[in-house]
């Protein structure tokens, strides 16, 4: 089975370690530059006081007004240059995290079983690498120097102060303790009001989902009165449940906002230091410097509120991008083997996805003789779709062994499996790249005759070469938007090329494009020339004459063998060969009056 | 300014009367503040020349100061509910108006946009226009109104201080231009390094069956390497762009402040200003200088919130299709193509280059059954998509019983159609109300006859919970088919005397097949129908096919007159048979 990931380092602070020096440094620089600020601060007010007679010197050395213009401003140059240091090192770490993620996640991909790619959908993993990795951007490039400036700020300020006059410090200390307590006496327990408002959060954005997605249909059947009133509904929902969490949070929110505001300490500490002067017991110049100093603690309080949720939607990214790494991958072979022969052997399979408690394969076993064809068949959810997936190892099986050529497919690398099986169809996907890239993809080496030999084979050379830049065509383009059906043909050109000995082939999404189905038929011939096939099979008059037909249901094996001797048997294939001819002889009737 | 304002009172809403007021107080507010301020020259004018009085003067003015502290927390008391309010009931009206517009547009600009994006503007976009009345701007208002308002007081207590601070802002308004520009182009080229990886990525995740069989995977998938490397380049210059100007900005602010006070010192030693105004005017410069100088980076989450704008601007600028006077009503039900062109808006991705339809006619009269064969891309969809006019033909005209379309108010058209497509839409609620969205006031037996006649019934009613249950619970639990039937239950209660079939049973296997076919033929009984047909067997039966050839009808007649025309539809029924033969 497949290795789990041990990861127990989890959330935020293990994804940063490897930009853990850029976050440091911007901590450090932040905190330093926010320190100099106050020093800055503490300096003008030096400066200024002197001419209200005080002295200006600092560590005991005498200043000039020049000298004394000279060094604060180089004192506010290396302050904000620091701190535009603080904020260019710690965006850079969050870009270079950025990258280190998403290079990591694509390689993990690559070695995850395929079949976790498809179910999970790109869709989803499009998210994590791209909203979840940037999502951590906000903790790692804006929150350091906040942090750094939020921490160093109030606590320079406070020692600045307790230097200057240690009562004023008191007062502005004062201030901010009784801010706190009258919010901590009006906080409310809000936990059922907040789970309530973040429920009928997530809500709207259901049914903003269900209400799009579900437009292009329900606007054929009415105008959508049903849908608009089932949006209407969530978007009353989510205003009342906000309205009731505000209102029972807005009281401490405000005072909050009221106290730490710097108004009430500038007011508390002009009081208190008017009374200390005039008493005689402050200097001018320790009122001017407590001025400018004491409102640097209830300044930096506020940013840190916003920090925490900021905090909260990067963990969550973070958890998701760490659930993603934590998968298990294909185990690696320690001696890989190469398979001589081409035959097919699935013994005792069992299955089942992840820890399900079904299993969707019980005890399979069955043998196909190389270069045959082997033909799949049972009711949806039977169990040939996943035998499938289970050659190329989408999956690993649970107990049991699939050999090819007699070597166990999770003896062989990834690159000899490849090698071996196509999975036709899985992949009709085209890249950004001209068709004759689409198609050489599968060999990169391959000459131009032979791509066009594929292409050929695959029946859709005639086609390529009616394109105006034949096979420069970028598939891409406006104009050449090929039909799924040149897709299809263009997938098995590629399968040609890559001239694997086993192929798995889904015929129901070989059909799905019914326009051009004798091409496709023809193109098929070629490519299964020669090959062990194992085809999942809908139209059964298709695989009336194959080597061995496999009949399925609830994931066991009931059936093997001819189609004669199977119909003979009346079990599941004969019931499906009814259905089939049924199906086969309808068409559309009614009992119209205009006959 | 102007504009951003009027713009905000728009987004408002209804609330915009509220906002307008929150915003007075907001100014309110910000000019106590910056009288407060102002109230330290005389503060420190008594400290520093005492007289006998001075006690008297100190509490009279501390009085002031504790009467303006207590204003200005009344004021914000009143601001924050506001802002509350607007943010909560804006941001309620702007999504009921975008709802209500995407129940108007045209189908065709519907499709036009993908899920996602309309997804994006319904609650990202909102969220982020709202965000600005939720507080943001008053931030901005402080951050401006109260220093001015200083800055006034002081051009009486010392005009040439005044008009030294004032000198500071033609230095920064250029750097502030700058900055804009820089980051703007900035923010464009992380842009489109980031669209690229977007996209690469996308492909690397959608392709990754063929890369890992062709072994371009991890760091061997170039192209997405590289476009990695490229993103974090283009996003650190960019950053670069945006930080050093702002700082630089900062700096001048500062280093300006700095100057004055000096120059304030030398007048002061010089004797010609008072050293208690200059004293005042430092404390009050001071804590000024930092909020001032990190203005610009506040600013940018009005370009947020103005993108987010244009983006539903956009949306809200659509134009329903019009309704043509006079309004008629449906009597028949044929239905009549009369010389119709028509080609898809320019950008439609889904379509094929140039015109779709060629001067397409034909009439189908009331209760036939019609099928549309052809190949894909010839046109088939687009005749049914234009009955239920999803966008109106260039030439031509469309008519059901005789009346044009395009003087058919939606409902009434709608009201005569039904569509069953090959995806089926289930919403998540119980499957007795998912029938019934077909016919609101159906009692719960036209239900369940309904879903009877469409061969769902008895799958139902095993169900849990029967017809109460909830698609969300047992999601993934029903099949292709029973999913299906159930959309033709809906089709079936509706009992529209139209009926169009898009190809319903292509995506099923063969068990639901059948059990679909016969769903299909309860519900076309009586009814005009018009059937998209890939599989010709399907339709043999019908009245009349149609066969139509990139966007030209080339032939039409019942199955066995196009046989023995042995044209376009005999080659096409000869290759199916021959395709059909075909074994592995």
């Amino acid at each position: 089975m497949a290795a789990r990931q041990e990861s127990k380092n989890q959330g935020l602070w293990a994804i940063t370690v490897p930009v853990k020096t850029h976050m440091a440094a911007g901590v450090v620089l932040a905190a330093v530059s926010g320190v100099l600020l106050i020093a800055g601060n503490v300096m003008l007010a030096q400066v200024v006081t002197i001419v209200a007679g005080g002295e200006l010197a600092i560590f005991g050395l005498a200043f000039g007004f020049r000298e004394a213009f000279w060094l604060l401003t180089g004192l506010i140059v290396l302050t904000y240059a620091i701190r535009g240091y603080s904020f260019i090192i710690s965006h850079l770490g969050a870009f270079r995290l950025e990258e280190i993620l998403r290079t990591d996640l694509t390689e993990r991909l690559a070695d995850m079983p395929l079949g976790y790619v498809i179910s999970t959908g790109t869709g989803a993993l499009k998210k994590v690498l791209l909203d979840d990795v940037k999502n951590l951007h906000a903790f790692v490039a804006d929150s350091t120097p906040m942090i750094g400036k939020s921490v160093a700020t109030p606590i320079a300020s406070l020692v600045a102060m307790l230097l200057i006059d240690w009562r004023l410090a008191l007062v502005a200390v004062g201030v901010l303790v009784l801010g706190m307590i009258l919010m901590y006496a009006a906080m409310k327990d809000d936990a059922t009001y907040r789970k309530q408002y973040e429920q009928s959060q997530s809500d709207i954005n259901k049914a903003v989902i269900e209400f799009v997605q579900a437009m292009p249909v329900v606007r054929t059947f009415d105008d959508g009165t049903t849908s608009f009133k089932r949006y209407n509904l969530a978007l009353e929902r989510y205003r009342h449940h906000t309205k009731a969490w505000i209102e029972l949070t807005a009281l401490p929110g405000k005072i909050a906002l009221i106290i730490l505001s710097p108004l009430p300490t500038l007011l508390a500490v002009t009081a208190a230091g008017i009374l200390f002067v005039t008493g005689g017991s402050l200097s001018l110049f320790g009122l001017m410097a407590s001025l400018m100093v004491s409102t640097g603690m209830a300044d930096t309080l506020m940013p840190l509120m916003w920090f925490n949720q900021a905090l909260k939607k990067s963990n969550a990214a973070a958890e998701r991008i760490q659930e993603i790494q934590g998968l298990p991958t294909l185990d690696k072979t320690e001696e890989p083997q190469i398979p001589e022969r081409f035959d097919v052997t699935l013994e005792d399979v069992t299955f089942r996805y992840g820890e399900e408690d079904i299993y969707a394969l019980k005890n399979v076993s069955f043998h196909v003789p190389e270069n045959t064809t082997t033909a799949l068949v049972g009711p949806s959810g039977a169990g040939k779709s996943t035998v499938a997936r289970l050659i190329p190892r989408f999956w690993d099986v649970t107990e049991g062994s699939i050999r090819i050529g007699g070597v166990d497919v999770r003896d062989m690398t990834t690159e000899t499996l490849m090698d071996t099986v196509s999975f036709v169809f899985q992949d009709t996907f085209l890249f950004n790249d001209t068709l004759a890239g689409n198609i050489r993809i599968a060999a990169p080496d391959a000459s131009d005759e032979a791509v066009k030999a594929a292409a050929k084979a695959a029946q859709i050379h005639d086609f390529i070469m009616s394109l105006p830049h034949g096979y420069d065509t970028l598939a891409g383009d406006r104009g050449t938007n090929l039909s799924g059906g040149q897709k299809q043909r263009i997938t098995i050109a590629r399968a040609i090329l890559r001239d694997a000995p086993v192929i798995v082939l889904d015929e129901a999404t070989a059909f799905a494009d019914p326009e051009n189905e004798d091409e496709i038929v023809k193109a098929l011939s070629n490519l299964l020339k020669q090959k062990t096939v194992i085809v999942i099979a809908h139209r059964l008059s298709t695989i009336k004459d194959v080597g061995q037909i496999v009949a399925f249901d609830h994931g066991e094996v009931t059936e093997k063998g001819r189609h004669d001797k199977l119909l003979a048997l009346d079990g599941t294939y004969a019931a499906l060969w009814k259905n089939y001819t049924l199906a086969q002889n309808w068409d559309v009737q009614h009992s119209g009056g205009a006959r | 300014m102007i504009s951003l304002y009027q713009r905000m009172m728009r987004v408002a809403g209804s609330t915009a009367p509220l906002l307008r007021a929150s915003m007075f107080i907001t100014i309110a507010s910000a000019i106590v503040q910056g009288i407060m301020f102002a109230m330290l020259y005389p503060l420190f004018h008594e400290l520093i020349y005492p007289d006998e009085n001075s006690i008297r003067r100190l509490v009279i003015l501390g009085g002031i100061l504790v009467g303006l502290v207590l204003i200005d927390a009344a004021l914000r008391f009143i601001i924050n509910r506001s802002d509350w309010e607007s943010y909560i009931v804006a941001g309620h009206e702007l999504r009921i108006k975008l709802g209500e517009q995407l129940r108007r547009i045209p189908l065709e600009d519907l499709n036009d946009r993908r899920v996602g994006e309309l997804n994006v503007a319904l609650s990202g976009h909102v969220d982020y226009v709202v965000m600005v009345l939720s507080g943001l701007y008053n931030i901005v208002l402080y951050t401006i109104i109260a220093p001015v308002t200083t800055l006034l007081i002081t051009l009486f207590v010392d005009w040439r201080l005044a008009l030294a601070l004032g000198l500071i802002f033609p230095f920064v308004i250029p750097l502030y231009r700058r900055i804009r520009v820089l980051s703007a182009y900035g923010f464009r080229a992380s842009g489109e390094a980031h669209e690229t990886v977007t996209s690469n990525l996308i492909e690397y995740a959608q392709g990754l069956g063929v890369l890992r069989a062709t072994r371009q995977v991890g760091p061997q998938s170039v192209r997405l390497q590289d476009s990695l490397e490229n993103l974090r380049q283009k996003q650190s210059t960019a950053q670069n762009w945006k930080t050093i100007p702002g700082l630089m900005i900062a700096t001048v602010v500062q280093v300006g402040i700095l100057i004055v006070t000096l120059l304030g010192l030398l007048w002061v030693v010089g004797g010609s200003l008072d050293v208690a105004i200059m004293l005042a005017l430092f404390a009050i410069m001071v804590r000024y200088s930092e909020t001032l100088a990190m203005f610009a980076n506040m600013t940018t989450m009005f370009d947020i919130m103005e993108t987010a704008l244009e983006r539903i601007d956009e949306l809200l600028d659509i134009e329903p299709l019009p309704i043509n006077q006079p309004h008629g009503n449906i009597e028949r039900f044929d239905i009549t193509f009369d010389e119709v062109d028509f080609e898809y808006a320019a950008d439609d991705d889904s379509s094929l280059d140039g015109q779709v339809l060629h001067d397409v006619s034909f009439n189908l009269p009331e209760r036939s059954l019609t099928a549309l064969v052809g190949s894909s891309g010839s046109g088939k969809t687009t005749i049914t998509k234009l009955i239920t006019r999803y966008a109106d033909p260039q030439k031509g005209a469309i008519k059901i019983g005789g009346v044009d379309i395009r003087s058919l108010e939606q409902k009434e058209l709608m009201r005569h159609v039904s569509v069953v497509f090959q995806d089926v839409y289930l919403f998540d609620d119980s499957i007795r109300d998912n029938i019934r969205m077909a016919k609101l006031d159906a009692t719960d037996a036209e239900v369940e006859a309904a879903a009877t006649a469409a061969n769902c019934h008895e799958f139902i009613t095993r169900l849990p919970d029967g017809y109460d249950t909830t698609v969300g619970e047992i999601g993934g639990s029903l099949s292709g088919g029973e999913r299906q039937r159930i959309s033709i239950a809906r089709a079936i209660l509706k009992g529209a005397p139209i009926v169009l079939l898009d190809e319903p049973t292509s995506a099923l296997d063969t068990e639901s097949e059948v059990a679909v076919q016969r769903a299909i033929d309860k519900l076309v009984e009586d009814k005009t129908v018009v059937v998209i047909a890939h599989r010709l067997s399907t339709v043999v039966a019908a009245d009349t096919i149609l066969v139509l050839d990139d966007g030209r009808l080339v032939e039409r007649g019942t199955h066995d007159a196009l046989m023995a025309e042995n044209g376009r539809y005999a080659a096409m029924w000869n290759a199916q048979q021959q395709a059909r033969r075909w074994k592995v």
